[in-house]
């Protein structure tokens, strides 16, 4: 039996220490996330269609909004690879920091590496969101779009650009963990943040190229200027690229992995660092 | 070796801040102590106490008096502002029932749940799981969802997985009275059968006569400051004078 030593030791010194318990509770990681996973698909009527039919709803609603409506741009498909990774993203920013405040009674009892909970939290996110990415790939042959004729799909050999999602997605769990331990980090003392969350969540979504197309930029200097700094963008232009056979720009990958690195650094450490603190403010 | 304490608490002490836009948690464990007009709320002030291997200790007080926050600090999961906690052993906690259980998910899947959250591996319940499911007593409802549970059910199954962790340190917060006549029979024993093995026990209860009947010795608190420690019928006798006082004079 190896239950934990509780020696007064406080991990956030000892980083070897903290990975090395860390990787020894990856089977209560994995239960987590599957159990959580599998609660929230038995509640609802449609289950994990819901991990689908969140982005497929919202991308049609902005379709119908932007695309018909306002005439902004017509291209669903482009919308809804942009909508799905977002969504991605966003669901990580909302889910870390409830990962945290909803499991008040494990974080008083028990003690373990508090990232385990943001990071179940993103498994459970990541399972939803490489259904989704199924759905889209199917949606988009089904629009017969012709970038996927070039990657000769139909015949089961994916196009050279297809092998970007081996680097784009792990850049993105980095990114949404380090995201997620910066929300935990910031509304466990200030509960406040969690308010503010949802209205983040919205202003990315309408300065991310998700409901606009990119020559919506051309004719908006200033715009235009900024909006490449914004991390979502490097990142949904690398998926288009992996998706449907948008035309690759290394710059964009470069840029991905810059954001990913730095916000997995800053974040991770910054929650392990105050995590010894969290039951203090719950 | 027999000489260490099973724990050790010295001079802890901890301070809360509470503010009024955050969620209750924290003030409903603080209880009473609560002012909001107070800047910090200072839920243990100076505790210092020992339990020795074999012993069962018991931690008594009004509600808000800082019992749970010292267990928490003897769990490792609060950093006392100042003092120092050392436990010796493998520790398992019952805090709060049914910790990391999952109440959607069969009782089966949180066996497994709340044993991997206080620590074990998965190979390591594969060979206890027959005895939890035994010990529980809980029949075909075991691959039912813990949700459709009655309290005395889910009480059963926690407590059964948390004997089974085979902990030299047991720390229970208000959990005994769990389940059936037969089942708190069986507790009792399994808790017996610990402390015979040299394990230790410290629980928190505002039964009265389990504490004085059940441990050896027994603190005190009230407002985070140790009352009175020692003997059980001894503290749990000045305890009750000074409640049946306050409530004559309320």
């Amino acid at each position: 039996m190896t239950l934990p030593a509780p020696a007064p030791i406080y991990y956030s010194k000892r980083l070897r220490l903290y990975l090395s318990d860390l990787w020894s509770r990856r089977e209560f990681v994995w239960f987590l996330a599957i159990g959580n996973f599998k609660a929230r698909n038995a509640s609802t009527a449609l289950g994990l269609f819901w991990w689908v039919l969140n982005p497929l709803l919202l991308s049609l609603v902005y379709y119908l909004v932007f695309g018909v409506l306002f005439d902004v741009g017509r291209d669903i498909i482009y919308l809804m690879a942009g909508m799905f990774v977002f969504h991605f993203t966003s669901q990580s920013l909302t889910g870390g920091a409830n990962a945290v405040l909803q499991n008040s009674k494990l974080l008083a009892n028990l003690r373990f590496p508090r990232i385990i909970l943001p990071i179940a939290n993103l498994i459970e996110a990541t399972l939803g969101f490489l259904v989704s990415l199924g759905v889209l790939l199917v949606i988009a042959m089904l629009a017969g779009l012709p970038g996927l004729r070039d990657l000769e799909w139909s015949s089961g050999l994916p196009g050279p650009g297809f092998f970007l999602l081996l680097i784009i997605i792990p850049l993105q769990l980095m990114f949404n963990l380090g995201l997620a331990a910066i929300a935990a980090r910031l509304a466990v003392p200030f509960r406040d943040i969690n308010n503010f969350i949802p209205y983040l969540n919205r202003i990315w979504l309408y300065l991310s190229p998700i409901i606009w197309p990119l020559s919506f930029l051309d004719d908006r200097p200033v715009m235009g200027r900024f909006a490449e700094w914004n991390p979502m963008f490097a990142l949904i232009s690398v998926y288009r690229t992996a998706l449907i056979n948008y035309e690759f720009q290394p710059r964009m990958l470069l840029y991905s992995a810059v954001w990913s690195l730095v916000v997995f650094v800053v974040g991770v450490g910054l929650f392990v660092r105050y995590e010894g603190n969290i039951v203090r403010h719950l | 070796m027999s000489t260490r304490p099973a724990i050790l608490v010295e001079d802890v002490s901890v301070r809360f801040r509470p503010y009024v836009d955050r969620k209750p948690t924290l003030r409903r464990s603080l209880g009473r102590l609560r002012h909001r007009e107070q800047e910090e709320v200072i839920a243990l002030d100076g505790v210092s106490f020992r339990v020795a291997k074999g012993e069962a200790y018991g931690i008594i007080g009004r509600n808000g008096a800082g019992k749970s926050t010292l267990l928490r600090c003897i769990a490792g999961t609060l950093r006392p502002n100042s003092g120092k906690v050392v436990v010796n052993g493998k520790l398992s906690t019952l805090l709060q029932l049914g910790v990391g259980f999952n109440p959607e998910l069969s009782g089966h899947r949180n066996i497994y749940l709340g044993a991997l959250a206080a620590g074990l591996r998965k190979k390591e319940i594969d060979q206890i799981f027959d005895d939890i499911v035994e010990y529980a007593d809980l029949g075909s409802a075991i691959d039912r969802p813990v949700k459709t549970y009655s309290s005395g059910m889910f009480s059963k199954l926690a407590f059964s997985v948390s004997m089974h962790l085979d902990p030299d340190v047991l720390l229970l917060d208000e959990v005994l009275a769990v389940g059936d006549v037969a089942f708190r029979a069986k507790s009792m024993k399994t808790m017996q059968e610990l402390l015979d093995k040299s394990g230790t026990i410290v629980f928190v209860s505002h039964s009265l006569e389990s504490v004085e009947g059940f441990c050896d010795r027994v603190l005190w608190l009230q407002d985070g400051r140790v009352m009175a420690e020692g003997d059980s019928v001894e503290v749990v006798g000045l305890y009750k004078e000074a409640a049946t006082g306050s409530t004559k004079n309320a």
